[in-house]
């Protein structure tokens, strides 16, 4: 019991991690009708961002995060602003491609700007652990958990209640008509530009101490983002967290139950398989095509 | 519909000013094909350096899986990323045959074909059901489980210390390198022939119409699942070709080849090739694997930056995909349209 308690609480944690990078691909999805298959790349350079100044300039780690924060916010306005807003009347599939050759853009960028050697990112929280019924908890880990869910929390407060929020939902449900009833849409789809940018930071910021910071760190967290953004439905803001945790705790379980080398490739396999069962996802409606 | 399929398509053959022989399109497939064969010779006679003959033969490589990859994206509309998993898994299964099986070159590669073939159709079941954006990602999806799948089943793929194959051998004699690449090109030319038959065909044409419109297309009486599965199908063997081609041309696979970046690449090659382009897509794979280690490594100060392969290549995709959607093949027809302009004084008002 105690294992399957550790197990499911580390779950949360990665789980958190993949919520937030999802989130970022649905508010991307929404407001600018794009797959954004570059949230993980756009996050691995603001982390780069961090881990060079944590290294380099021996900024404590909050500090650089904010710094962090502050580059992707400009990097997500420069992309949308430069970009996606020039290229509107692209068809959907190529403005998938567009956000795929910006992925090459910030992996060729990377190394150019911080070299090819991996750096180390600390944790925010370095020692401690927490006991649970048996089951051990980092205070790192807990304050991850912890920081996913009050982040997403926030986030939805700020979808539902504030102007903001009802102006980017406005403007998913239906762009042009947003416009007409004077919707500032390009500020919101700048403002979830630079959104997205910041979720993918800070999940790059929470799983960079388990690995190293690479060109390639978000590439697990990318896949298995997009990944719970099908499981959820592109249709809802909650589908896709719901999807991230599914998917987290999912795999997690799997690999500690069923098999320990087969267990990441049989959750793919059943995602793929729900999905094809049930193609708009888990809490999505159903798309009708009109002729 | 039917009525027609047994006709020659007359739209096959778009030179016209070109002499008699030329005209043929295979001939000219053949005659493009001896082109690259020769391409060994001048590595020898000391004109280009002989390390040439590997980039080349890679970019021969990546021109047939980029040919499946087309039939997908442009000639369908259906958007793939699980070209490297597939390419993967042609490699390893050609590889494990011939190094561990002592089967014949030219039966692993059939069986690399087939098997991937029939992962294929599996693949066009699914994206009859999952279209768009879902379809890219459930594609991205059966990569990763293939390259996992590649990491961890190490009896054959020999895991991360990766797998190492030897040249082919054909009826009995060992093919050097330069032998080697003789045979990509010939493979090529006979793919670049099938393709243009399939897409010049009744298939070309059902394809067409299920890009317009699904639904539009079913009520003109193409079977829908039909088309899909073999398009599918075709996609991942070439695919399988390539990577059991790469096998035994680059000697080793490691599962790290074959990620999500590679599929990119091979995407950056159909888009800055051109969609719905033959020759456009082998000009892509040239620009794509080739220039940025031929040409752009040796000019002085950008050469140095690490990572400029990459960059090159996706400011290219992002840059044709907003401003030139025809991709590089347009360019050439938009040259020669120039040309031919001012030749009539501005006369010419098609559009």
């Amino acid at each position: 019991m105690s294992t399957f308690i550790q197990v499911v609480l580390r779950s949360l944690e990665t789980g958190g991690v993949y919520a937030l990078a999802a989130l970022g691909i649905i508010i991307i999805f929404r407001t600018s009708n794009i797959t954004h298959f570059a949230q993980g790349s756009m996050g691995m350079f603001n982390t780069y961002v961090v881990a060079t100044l944590v290294a380099g300039l021996k900024l404590p780690l909050w500090m650089a995060t904010v710094c962090g924060l502050c580059t992707a916010v400009l990097l997500g306005c420069l992309v949308d602003f430069f970009i996606i807003r020039r290229a509107k009347k692209v068809s959907p599939i190529a403005k998938q491609i567009i956000t795929l050759g910006l992925i090459m853009v910030f992996v060729g960028l990377a190394p150019m700007f911080f070299g090819v050697d991996p750096l180390s990112l600390p944790r925010f929280i370095e020692s401690g652990e927490l006991n649970l019924g048996g089951a051990y908890l980092t205070y790192n880990g807990l304050f991850n958990i912890l920081l996913g869910i009050i982040l997403m929390v926030i986030l939805f407060y700020v979808l539902q209640k504030t102007k903001m929020g009802i102006a980017i939902r406005t403007t998913a449900s239906n762009e042009p008509v947003a416009r007409l009833m004077g919707v500032p849409t390009k500020n919101v789809t700048l403002f979830a530009w630079a959104l997205a940018a910041c979720l993918g930071c800070l999940s790059g910021v929470m799983i960079a101490p388990t690995t190293s910071v690479t060109p390639n760190v978000m590439d697990s967290v990318q896949v298995n983002a997009l990944i719970a953004c099908v499981l959820g439905g592109f249709q809802t803001f909650y589908g896709p967290v719901l999807g991230a945790y599914i998917i987290a705790i999912g795999t997690n379980l799997l690999t500690l139950y069923v098999s320990s080398v087969w267990g990441g490739q049989l959750m793919y396999l059943l995602v793929l398989l729900f999905i094809v069962f049930r193609t708009q996802g888990l809490v999505g409606k159903k798309l009708i095509k009109k002729v | 519909m039917k009525k027609e399929s047994n006709t020659v398509q007359p739209s096959a053959t778009p030179v016209r000013s070109a002499p008699g022989v030329l005209k043929n399109p295979y001939i000219r497939y053949i005659l493009f094909g001896v082109v690259i064969c020769l391409l060994p010779l001048l590595a020898n006679s000391g004109i280009m350096p002989s390390s040439f003959v590997v980039n080349l033969g890679s970019v021969l490589i990546y021109s047939i899986v980029a040919l499946g990859l087309n039939l997908l994206l442009g000639y369908s509309g259906l958007i793939s990323l699980g070209t490297a998993g597939f390419m993967g898994l042609g490699a390893y299964i050609s590889g494990y045959l011939t190094d561990s099986v002592g089967t014949p070159f030219i039966v692993a590669l059939l069986v690399a074909v087939i098997i991937a073939a029939f992962i294929g159709v599996l693949v066009g079941f699914v994206s009859l059901r999952v279209a768009g954006i879902y379809l890219a990602i459930a594609t991205l999806c059966v990569s990763e489980i293939l390259r996992k799948t590649f990491e961890e089943l190490d009896q054959f793929t020999n895991g991360f210390s990766g797998l190492t194959a030897s040249y082919p051998k054909l009826f009995g004699v060992s093919l050097s390198r330069e032998m080697t690449f003789v045979l990509l090109a010939v493979v090529l030319v006979l793919v670049m022939m099938l393709t243009h038959n399939l897409v010049n065909g009744q298939m070309g044409r059902a394809l067409h119409a299920m890009r317009g419109s699904e639904v539009a297309a079913q009520a003109m009486g193409i079977y829908l699942l039909k088309y899909r599965l073999i398009v599918f199908a075709i996609a991942t063997a070439y695919a399988a070709l390539g990577g059991a081609l790469y096998m035994h041309f680059v000697k080793f696979s490691y599962p790290s080849i074959w990620t999500m970046m590679l599929s990119l690449n091979i995407l950056a090659v159909v888009v800055i090739g051109g969609l719905r382009s033959i020759y456009g897509t082998v000009i892509g794979a040239l620009i794509v694997f080739a220039v940025p280690d031929l040409l752009l490594k040796r000019i002085p100060v950008i050469g140095k930056i690490d990572g400029i392969a990459y960059i090159f290549t996706g400011v290219l995709i992002i840059l044709v995909v907003m401003f030139y959607p025809n991709g590089v093949v347009g360019l050439c027809n938009d040259i020669k349209k120039l040309f031919t302009r001012g030749k009539k004084k501005g006369g010419a008002s098609d559009v």
